[in-house]
């Protein structure tokens, strides 16, 4: 399972939905969710996470994009299936998994050592626990 | 405010357990008392009733149904009682399985009325569905105008339409005759229609009391969509893995990694959960 340390910096909220951001390593990142545990509050320590169909890759990217997560990730290693590709990326001290289609690994010519952006939607990514 | 407090040790199949309980309920609120079946929430209901000797103080509004010095017998308790086995005199027609309880023919026109058993006011319990049959035991309970209402189990014999319709006609009787109620139910969807307060028994303790949505969500970090299973298998797909999980009567599939594959075994009693915005409702 893909884990993230992060520390919660800001929650806003109206009814019963709430963004919240988290400061994790030298990034910030937004997730996307109705109320949340009565034990998460600003800086609250959480271990975040996020399936590794939801991370897509962008590579030289120039644009913008929607995604409120974009992480600066190394290749680490590739496993080519028939259909799909299996990637472990670095990002900072994390290891995270991303599963893309086969065939976009090969357009994008993903190699190990290649720097890329991970990409995660605020509403994929979720808390899977309190740690402090 | 009806304030109870009970201490019984009771003899179970699996050993003796203290049925400890201490809580108030605000008068016309609906309770909702859950848990395993052994955790004590029919004796709960007998010792409120007083059907079953304990050491309970129970007081409701200025008046002390029971304490060190008072036992007031069942007939003297403002309560109706109603059970999953319907118990109604079977000798006796519709009306007169009312009017056995308090000769009031206007209150018990009316309740036939809203629980949609005028026309058949006349007949004998035995040619009752069980939907009816249990109408006419909460029409019943509900005879000497109580002020609290006891029903165990209700409808848990009866099939999921006469349910819906029976927790309706629960809910308008509740309301129209402004009385608490407190129902054991095994039923998240019941408990959430109608209770305003869920209270969870094991072992004799409540181990949880609060709104239907605090006590009933299943909630897991921040993920709201959150179901028990059992892993039934594993399969290897491509890059990706396959879990097989069956989750009450349904099997569910779920695509996992082979890092999350590590600690899984088939047999595992499992969570499945997701985000709220992931699911789709046809």
């Amino acid at each position: 399972m893909n884990q993230l340390q992060a520390k919660v910096t800001k929650i806003q909220g109206t009814q019963g939905l709430k963004i919240v951001t988290f400061h994790c390593a030298n990034t910030s990142l937004k997730m996307m969710s109705l109320d949340l545990q009565e034990n998460i509050h600003d800086k609250t320590v959480v271990q975040l996470t996020c399936k590794p169909t939801s991370i897509a890759i962008a590579k030289n990217f120039s644009g913008e994009l929607s995604y409120a997560n974009q992480l600066n990730a190394v290749i680490l290693s590739l496993e080519l299936g028939e259909l799909l590709c299996s990637i472990q990326l670095q990002f900072t001290t994390f290891t995270l998994e991303s599963i893309i289609t086969a065939d976009s690994a090969s357009r994008l010519r993903l190699a190990v050592g290649d720097e890329v952006t991970a990409l995660i939607k605020a509403s994929d990514l979720s808390i899977a626990k309190v740690i402090s | 405010m009806i304030n109870i407090k009970i201490n019984k040790t009771l003899h179970g199949a699996n050993g003796d357990m203290n049925l400890d309980v201490v809580f108030d309920i605000k008068e016309g609120d609906f309770v909702a008392l859950s848990g395993k079946s052994g955790s004590g929430k029919t004796t709960l209901l007998r010792i409120l009733a007083g059907l079953e000797e304990s050491n309970a103080v129970i007081s409701v509004g200025d008046t002390i149904w029971q304490d060190k010095n008072t036992n007031l017998a069942v007939q003297k308790r403002s309560i109706g009682f109603a059970f999953q086995d319907y118990a109604l005199f079977d000798n006796m027609t519709i009306e007169k399985n009312l009017l056995f309880v308090a000769n009031d023919k206007k209150l018990a026109e009316k309740l036939l009325n809203i629980t949609e058993l005028t026309e058949l006011k006349e007949r004998y319990p035995s040619r009752l569905s069980g939907g009816q049959k249990q109408r006419v035991s909460i029409a019943r309970a509900l005879m000497k105008r109580p002020k609290i209402l006891l029903l165990d189990e209700p409808l848990s014999a009866l099939d999921s339409t006469m349910r819906t319709k029976l927790q309706s006609e629960i809910l308008t009787l509740h309301k129209e005759f402004q009385t608490t109620t407190i129902m054991v139910s095994h039923d998240p969807s019941e408990m959430y229609r109608l209770a305003n307060r869920v209270i969870i028994l094991e072992n004799g303790k409540i181990i949880n009391d609060g709104s239907p949505k605090k006590v009933l969500l299943k909630t897991k970090g921040s993920q709201k969509f959150s179901f028990e299973g059992e892993l039934l298998e594993i399969k290897k797909v491509d890059v990706i893995f396959i879990a097989i999980v069956a989750i009450g009567q349904q099997l569910v599939e779920i695509v996992i990694s082979q890092d999350e594959v590590k600690n899984l075994q088939v047999g595992d009693r499992v969570n499945v959960s997701t985000k709220a915005f992931h699911p789709i409702i046809n």
